[in-house]
């Protein structure tokens, strides 16, 4: 379980984040939603330990245990293969798994192609392929199909779903779309202005929002 | 023209203290540039790489020194290596391996500040991507720098050729020794003012064609980086 008591965030004298308490419970796919600015990647930054709390405490990340994947993940020169492989350090046949989890993001064709050569969506692809080349308790995903089109999506959802169903892992990962949002995480954590507004079973908070700035924020998606 | 065409007979010529000279430059600028590049390229990308207590300070100190005067550097290995000076006793003043000290004093902090430059570029999100792999500091830095070995060499060549353009610090340390410590720099300004201009021009024109072919290096360097792959 990761608990989040009291952490705020402040940059250039504004506050960007301001948690009293939010709780992630292990297992669970949680979805991040907002507008941008919200707060969203500074909650995954802050839980993944590449940007420092202000104050607070957040207990309960395996951060032996836990794949980050940023908004703009770095593609090294080397093979696609060889940039899967890096994150496979502690395992046995790296090359064996890397290809594996390529296969799986539909990128098995570009193994030996040069990884900053690759597009947008094709890096977010083989960002994604990183994650889930081997089992990981927790996964912290920041926006992790913005540059897909609507087959690599649809791809990479399912095998997020698997993955998650395999490992017993713990997801969470932010979109500005509440319909990602539906199809992947059983939990939403709404964020407005570096706030929790909203939190509950995605079914509730997405279709039954109680709060005005949620319904605001939903009304833009047709649902 | 005369001149011109008496500079090109002494370069196809065997002149044996042109030839000297010629060797001379480019040993000193080699070794000082391959030292320099040895002791900047690790600190640029460490410093360009990391965030640590100080670092402003680090940088602000290289920035400064990469602006050292040639003289001045030439000043301080004078007075270290001179015979009251403090490595008096090695007695290196007025030999090659003193303009290499001094080259080195004046290269390495090119070198350094132009590799953490190029490294903080991409630092923040190499950064982000290798902490979210449980990636440890050491072979992120190792990373950073394979990926910025094309550029590391054009960071090398502008070393180098600040090395073999460089006269104040050499005419300070190495003493212009005929057949000893004489480099390009120095014998044409030496040349210039005896009014030898035919031997000045000649080691212009090396100069300069050494420093076309680095340029050349470098703009094909940069060309392979953005070939598809």
């Amino acid at each position: 379980m990761i608990q989040l008591t009291n952490v705020s965030k402040q940059y250039a004298g504004r506050t960007i984040l301001e948690i009293p308490e939010l709780t992630f419970e292990s297992g669970k796919r949680y979805a991040l939603i907002g507008v941008n600015g919200s707060g969203k990647t500074t909650l995954l930054r802050l839980m993944a330990g590449t940007l420092q709390a202000d104050c607070g405490q957040i207990r309960g990340v395996p951060l032996a245990d836990m794949g980050y994947m940023p908004q703009s993940p770095y593609a090294f020169s080397f093979s696609v293969r060889k940039n899967v492989e890096i994150a496979l350090q502690k395992s046995t046949q790296p090359a064996e798994k890397a290809l594996a989890a390529l296969a799986a993001v539909g990128l098995e064709k570009l193994a030996e192609a040069r990884g900053d050569k690759l597009s947008g969506g094709e890096t977010q692809r083989m960002a994604f392929a990183r994650m889930i080349a081997c089992p990981r308790a927790l996964l912290l995903l920041d926006e992790p199909t913005s540059s897909m089109d609507i087959k690599g999506t649809d791809q990479i959802e399912n095998q997020l779903l698997r993955y998650a169903a395999e490992n017993g892992s713990t997801v969470i990962l932010s979109t500005h779309s509440p319909a990602q949002a539906l199809r992947l995480a059983q939990e939403v954590v709404y964020l407005d202005q570096g706030k929790v507004v909203e939190q509950g079973s995605t079914e509730q908070v997405i279709k039954h929002p109680r709060m005005e700035s949620t319904r605001l924020f939903l009304q833009h998606w047709r649902l | 023209m005369e001149y011109l065409i008496q500079a090109f007979s002494l370069l196809f010529g065997s002149d044996p203290e042109l030839r000297q000279i010629i060797g001379v430059t480019l040993q000193m600028s080699l070794l000082s540039t391959s030292i320099s590049s040895l002791l900047g390229i690790p600190l640029g990308t460490l410093i360009g790489s990391s965030d640590f207590r100080g670092k402003k300070w680090v940088q602000r100190v290289n920035n400064t020194l990469m602006g050292l005067p040639p003289v001045v550097a030439g000043l301080i290995v004078l007075l270290i290596l001179s015979r009251s000076g403090p490595l008096g006793k090695l007695k290196l003043l007025y030999t090659v391996t003193s303009m290499v000290v001094a080259q080195v004093l004046l290269i390495t902090p090119i070198i350094t500040g132009l590799t953490a430059n190029l490294v903080s570029l991409r630092a923040p999100q190499i950064r982000e991507t290798t902490a979210g792999l449980g990636i440890s500091p050491f072979k992120r830095m190792l990373y950073t720098a394979y990926d910025c070995r094309v550029q590391f060499i054009s960071t090398i060549l502008a070393g180098f050729g600040r090395a073999i353009a460089e006269v104040g610090a050499v005419q300070i340390v190495g003493g212009n020794v005929q057949y000893k410590t004489r480099v390009m720099t120095t014998a044409i300004m030496q040349q210039t003012n005896m009014g030898h201009f035919e031997f000045a021009i000649a080691l212009g024109i090396v100069l300069l064609l050494i420093s076309f072919i680095i340029n050349a290096l470098v703009q094909k360097l940069s060309d392979g980086q953005e070939e598809p792959a």
